[in-house]
């Protein structure tokens, strides 16, 4: 997890949560998505009843309520779109969703449709001046909160994306290192194979000069560690891996 | 600890107890959207104690590691589903017969401020287009002049976010108005007290306006069937905004933050009752207003009635229990 400002709270059972607080970057990207969604369904709403009439005309011709509904319907639509996104699906708008956001209650708890509704009044006073309120408040604020957030008791947190195969490691690489077997534990903490996996994980994104370097210097470094001989270059990134999978294994 | 996972490696760990975080993990996306059986519920309250010792066992032992990250997304993403508030039928009636009149009732200074306030403007606009029709030339809109001078109805809103702005300004119309005039209370109320004065001296010049050429009656015939209910909706939009100031301004033994919140959820109360009755208002006024079916005392009786049930429901004797 990156260093940003963190949500802490504690469930029931006496569990401890920290979860990372979202920044102006991904909720304006949200934001834009859902304007863009809104932008779309009336397009393609308009679209799809245009082949069967006349909006014009026919919006002309429906009694003063009908119009008086279709005017309110909206206006109301892009409120609606939050506060109903929000309340029903975990916080999240098919914007935050795609930019991995949710908004949770300050104890970490879902938010309801009290919530929901308060931090998108909220929206009135801030988009007429262009949300600059709420961008500085996010930007500014120990909490990242904007207005709304702040009367309806709101966090929008990251939804980090965490992937365990990174703990799967192919016990055949240990074939060419069965010197490693047992050794493992004392050149790599708990933290230690974290950043290994990180490398393991990451190298097919290097530039391959870099990446034999790595593999070296780390090969070399941890092998030292391990106390047996350190592997030829051409093996170091086959070292790593049986020393991750020797790690994996456990005792 | 010394659970069966203490001592070994974070891998070691991972691999024996994958399978029941990604079953927790399906479990509650699933719960998230229907409902489960009994015995997946009870599979799922397992699970969830089984993770969140998990959880504090990878804090300890691999702080940092992309298992605990994944283990507290886990826990948060099931906390979120287990102790959701439940939208039964029940909560929205109590919602209804006790919250909400709960929440306007204890903020009777914030209500009586508002409706002060709407009175005083009211007065004032009216005084002055009585004593100076001159005025009128500054604090009634032009199109309505121009009707007035032509003896026709027109069918503009009461409410104006800018009072002075022509009628085809932008912000006029009463949800604006009324979500305004909450939203300013930010502005440690001010704001939320100039936008009542100014409606109300608007209303007060129009009306002053209209009685002095002749067309008194027929504005208020016009009126009566939605006014009252825009004028309340007005009303408790402002209180909200008010409540949220005072909460501002004094926040009394709590920290500013956690009072305004306190007040926030009091406001969302009073806006569920303003987005529906401005709607109400809004299908009135163009139902049933302009219509030559229905007698002004017809619709002075429904937009008066209408207003009372409401008021009465707010503010009006408790139901026995609660």
């Amino acid at each position: 997890m990156a260093g940003g400002p963190v949500l802490e709270f504690e469930t029931p059972e006496r569990v401890a949560v920290a979860l990372e607080l979202a920044g102006v970057g991904a909720r304006a990207y949200a934001w834009l998505l859902d304007a863009l969604f809104i932008f779309l369904a009336w397009v393609t709403a308009l679209l799809l009843y245009s082949i069967s009439g006349d909006l014009v005309r026919e919006v002309q011709a429906l009694s003063i309520a009908g119009q008086v509904l279709a005017a309110l319907s909206v206006l109301l639509a892009g409120w609606g779109w939050d506060v109903a996104w929000e309340a029903l699906w975990g916080g999240r708008t098919p914007g935050k969703r795609l930019a991995s956001i949710r908004v949770v209650r300050s104890d970490g708890g879902p938010v309801g449709l009290t919530e929901a509704l308060v931090r998108n009044a909220l929206r009135a006073v801030e988009l007429p001046l262009a949300y600059a309120p709420a961008i500085l408040a996010v930007a500014l604020s120990a909490r990242r909160q904007r207005l709304g957030d702040l009367v309806a008791g709101t966090l929008v947190v990251r939804q980090a994306r965490f992937d365990l195969s990174r703990y799967d490691l192919p016990a055949t690489a240990l074939a060419r290192f069965p010197q490693l077997r047992g050794r493992a534990a004392a050149a790599l903490s708990a933290e230690g194979f974290e950043r290994l996996a990180d490398f393991l994980r990451r190298r097919p994104a290097l530039e391959p000069g870099a990446r034999a370097r790595v593999a070296v210097r780390l090969a070399a470094a941890l092998a030292a560690r391990a106390s047996v001989a350190p592997p030829a270059a051409g093996e170091a990134e086959g070292f790593l891996e049986a020393l991750a999978a020797a790690h994996a294994e456990g005792r | 600890m010394s659970g069966p996972a203490a001592g070994r490696s974070v891998a070691a760990f991972v691999r024996a107890r994958r399978p029941a975080w990604e079953r927790l993990g399906a479990l509650t996306a699933r719960a998230g959207g229907s409902r489960l059986p009994l015995a997946e519920v009870e599979e799922l309250d397992r699970l969830y104690r089984r993770a969140a010792a998990d959880l504090a066992h990878a804090r300890r032992r691999f702080p940092g590691s992309d298992a605990e990250g994944y283990l507290a997304e886990l826990i948060a993403s099931a906390y979120r589903v287990l102790y959701r508030p439940r939208p039964r039928g029940a909560a929205l009636l109590h919602l209804l017969r006790a919250s909400i009149p709960a929440a306007c009732r204890r903020h009777p200074g914030a209500l009586g401020l508002a409706t002060a306030l709407l009175v005083t403007g009211a007065a004032g606009g009216a005084l002055a287009v009585a004593l100076d029709p001159g005025a009128a030339e500054l604090l009634v809109p032009l199109p309505v002049r121009e009707a007035v001078a032509e003896h026709r109805m027109w069918t503009g809103h009461l409410l104006s976010a800018a009072p002075g702005v022509s009628g085809a300004a932008l912000l006029h119309n009463n949800v604006t108005v009324a979500v305004l005039s909450f939203g300013l209370g930010l502005t440690a109320g001010l704001g939320t007290a100039l936008l009542l004065v100014l409606n109300g001296a608007l209303l007060g010049a129009v009306l002053a306006h209209a009685a002095i050429h002749g067309m008194g009656g027929a504005v208020l015939a016009f009126v009566a069937g939605h006014g009252p209910l825009e004028l309340s909706a007005l009303l408790i939009a402002a209180q909200a905004g008010f409540v949220l100031a005072a909460a501002l301004v004094d926040p009394g033994e709590w920290p500013r933050r956690t009072a305004l919140q306190v007040a926030g959820r009091e406001s969302a109360m009073l806006l569920a009752v303003v987005v529906p009755a401005l709607v109400l208002a809004a299908l009135l006024e163009a139902g049933v207003s302009p219509s030559g079916t229905f007698s002004p005392q017809a619709r002075a009786v429904l937009g008066l009635g209408l207003a009372a049930t409401l008021w009465a429901w707010l503010l009006g004797p408790r139901p026995s229990g609660g």
